[in-house]
């Protein structure tokens, strides 16, 4: 499956968007990446706190060979740098997470957020204007009603493609914590924002309040040793979420149970394995991602060094665990020192549940097939290979013989990371952000 | 000083403990001793840094407290990182050594009340920024000095004593930045404020006039010199260097306006710095 006797794997790439050079802007770094619920859009947000979003090249649509053709359609400041003038601190206007809403009509709509603050925006084609007013002559001019000798009817004409964004909601001042996560629920009608201790729920038509569903705030700020690290709605039941800690534990809550959510229906844990107990063992349990199965059967849980998949019927173990790149386990106290073992990888489930993928480090993306068992290392680098040419597959290794496509651990570059990435909800393209590059791949047809 | 040629050993050991973190626990007692000490120290380096003009994550601090308290759950081990139990019985060293950690977490606990009154922990004049702002030059400092016994006695016990005290005017910042009403300055200020017994309730004039040496030199153990002689001296000369030029500059400061002039800088050897120390302490 992920690679025949010469060493390819079934993906490619198909673009590469961001500028290639060296010195990149701090503003230009990625910060989340989402397709939207057809494919058609794929949203970015970036540290700047802007939005890019891309469209699937419309005639390239039923071509299966050009699929993965994305251009630029909307670009747009969304969140900008505030001050909190209480505290003296700046709140980043960096995008944390884009969630996309089901298309009901014409304009598509998405919420991104901030640490502080979350916004609806729509993003509307405007393809035709109104022309011929009777009081407004085509400059703008007013016209004196005097002046009129005939009445007509305004028609709308044709006129370039413009595709404007303008935001419908600003959710504001419910956060006292940073914002994590944020989760559309199936009845399309609430979202939750979770931070660090709080989860909130909100209807997305009222901004001026929202109803807090979890709160683990200790009474006592001392006794706090814990803390949300994501959440995410049920995809079919709409009163069902999770939550994740940074102790390693999920929590999944049935908001029909009370208003306030802070006892757990389920609690998926897995015992620690005395022998690989470290000092570290509780950071790198910590939860930096969890995401539902399309079905709803399962989830899946990212912690620093593993993908686990839960069946939502069994709390006391995983399912199924996958080592991401376990050979980081001898470097742990490295990645301490320089920080990145608080680094929050993201996960993503294939369409049809059958595969999941999450990034790592080196610019490396890591695919496992469920059914099939197998895994797959491939690297995001537009200076490999031409667009259209198959991936090889990579391998870390520890001993100091290398082989091609080989790596030792210690080459390995910790600052070029993918903690992005996105599945195509229908299709098999992928989408994956490093530093300030979108990566889109796609799988070919064999 | 004391254990000379086990110092040399801890030398190499820790290079190479330092070098390779791949020392599993069971492995090696030294070197699970040194990774515990790195740990430990990088873990107070986090805490201390300044995170910037953003308010600083909750999550990291969580994590990274968590990670000392799992330190201190573990209690160091019972004999020396030479592997040389020179002592007979091992009756001074292991509760020596189980102390000096302790001593540096016994505040983690969130069972243990506050000892120091908040007042003292805010004392803001021109000595105690001085120290925040050499503390912010060299962040290891307080790191190295706390186990050092190589270093100029009073030297490195001035820092040490202000500087876990005065990080809570850094905290101090990160705290406001957190709910108002939620104690996460108490708990700041419990971690640093709530000094070891060896530093504990210093006001400044307790710093000045009490005999830092003897305190000094009761709880810390002879072999537990964590850094090796040579950085440890150079972090101190460059800790010397910074602290006088600071001082100059601080006329109003209880030390410099006795004994340095102001606007001038000059560096002074260890000795002379030393012997000001006493005069002040009136030892």
């Amino acid at each position: 499956m992920d690679g025949d006797g010469e060493g390819q794997s079934r993906w490619c790439l198909s673009q590469v968007k961001g500028a290639v050079d060296d010195d990149v802007a701090e503003a230009d770094i990625i910060s989340a990446v989402e397709f939207n619920h057809s494919g058609e859009l794929l949203a970015t947000g970036d540290r700047g706190g802007r939005i890019v979003i891309f469209q699937q090249e419309q005639e390239s649509k039923s071509l299966p060979q050009c699929r993965a053709e994305y251009n630029v359609y909307s670009t747009f400041q969304s969140h900008e740098p505030e001050f909190d003038y209480l505290k003296s601190l700046e709140i980043e206007e960096k995008i944390n997470k884009i969630r996309w809403l089901p298309q009901k009509n014409a304009a598509h709509f998405l919420l991104s957020t901030n640490d502080k603050t979350i916004k609806l925006w729509k993003i509307s084609e405007r393809d035709k204007r109104p022309e011929g007013y009777n009081l407004k002559e085509e400059d703008g001019r007013f016209r004196h009603p005097s002046s009129l000798t005939t009445l007509r009817v305004p028609v709308f004409q044709p006129m370039d493609l413009m595709v404007e964004a303008s935001p419908r909601r600003v959710y504001a001042n419910a956060h006292t914590y940073h914002i994590n996560s944020i989760s559309v629920n199936s009845d399309n009608e609430t979202y939750l924002s979770a931070d660090d201790l709080r989860i909130n729920l909100w209807h997305l038509d009222f901004t001026d309040r929202s109803f807090n569903i979890v709160d683990i705030k200790p009474v006592n700020m001392e006794e706090l040793t814990e803390v949300i690290t994501a959440s995410e709605f049920h995809p079919l039941q709409c009163n069902t979420f999770v939550y994740g800690s940074s102790k390693g534990s999920v929590r999944l809550c049935d908001m029909r149970a009370s208003a306030l959510c802070d006892q757990h229906s389920k609690l998926f844990e897995e015992p620690e394995d005395p022998s690989t107990r470290s000092f570290f063992s509780e950071i790198i349990s910590s939860i930096s991602d969890v995401k539902f199965s399309h079905s709803g059967r399962y989830m899946m849980t990212r912690d620093y060094l593993t993908l686990k998949i839960w069946d939502l019927h069994m709390e006391s173990r995983p399912v199924e665990t996958y080592q991401v790149h376990g050979y980081l386990r001898s470097k742990l106290c490295s990645l301490y020192e320089n920080d990145c073992i608080f680094d929050k990888f993201e996960c993503c489930w294939r369409s049809d549940d059958s595969e999941v993928m999450t990034g790592s480090y080196n610019n490396f993306f890591r695919m496992f097939n469920r059914d099939a068992q197998q895994d797959v290392t491939l690297e995001a680098s537009w200076e490999n290979g031409s667009p259209g040419c198959p991936l090889k597959p990579w391998r870390v290794c520890t001993g100091s013989r290398r082989k091609r496509n080989e790596i030792g651990v210690d080459c390995l570059d910790f600052s070029r990371k993918i903690l992005y990435t996105s599945w195509h909800p229908q299709d098999n393209v992928v989408a994956l952000a490093t530093v300030n590059n979108l990566y889109i791949f796609q799988e070919k047809p064999n | 000083m004391l254990g000379k040629g086990l110092k040399r050993k801890l030398e190499q050991e820790e290079e190479n403990g330092v070098m390779k973190m791949s020392c599993p626990q069971e492995a090696s007692p030294a070197c699970y001793w040194l990774q515990r000490q790195t740990v430990l120290n990088l873990s107070l380096l986090k805490l201390h840094s300044r995170p910037g003009h953003t308010e600083p994550g909750l999550a990291r601090w969580v994590l990274i407290t968590n990670t000392l308290r799992r330190i201190q759950d573990v209690p160091a081990p019972q004999f020396f990182p030479s592997g040389v139990e020179t002592h007979s019985e091992g009756s001074l060293t292991p509760v020596s050594g189980l102390e000096e950690d302790r001593h540096l977490f016994l505040c983690l606990s969130p069972s243990i009340s506050r000892q120091q009154p908040p007042s003292s922990s805010v004392i803001k004049d021109s000595f105690t920024s001085a120290l925040a702002e050499i503390e912010d030059l060299c962040p290891t400092v307080g790191i190295t000095t706390l186990f050092s016994t190589e270093m100029g006695r009073s030297l490195t016990s001035d820092p040490n004593s202000d500087e876990s005290r005065h990080t809570d005017p850094d905290l101090s910042e990160m705290d406001s930045s957190m709910d108002s009403a939620s104690s996460l300055s108490d708990s700041a200020q419990s971690l640093f404020g709530h000094t070891p017994p060896l530093l504990a309730d210093f006001s400044l004039d307790d710093f000045l006039l009490t005999e830092i040496d003897s305190l000094l030199f009761d709880n810390v153990p002879c072999g537990s010199s964590l850094s090796g002689s040579s950085g440890a001296s150079k972090v101190i000369s460059m800790v010397t260097d910074d602290l006088v030029k600071t001082l100059a500059g601080y006329g109003n400061g209880g030390i410099s306006q006795s004994a340095l002039p102001s606007n001038q800088t000059f560096k002074l050897d260890l000795n002379e710095l030393d012997h000001i120390m006493e005069v002040l302490v009136g030892s």
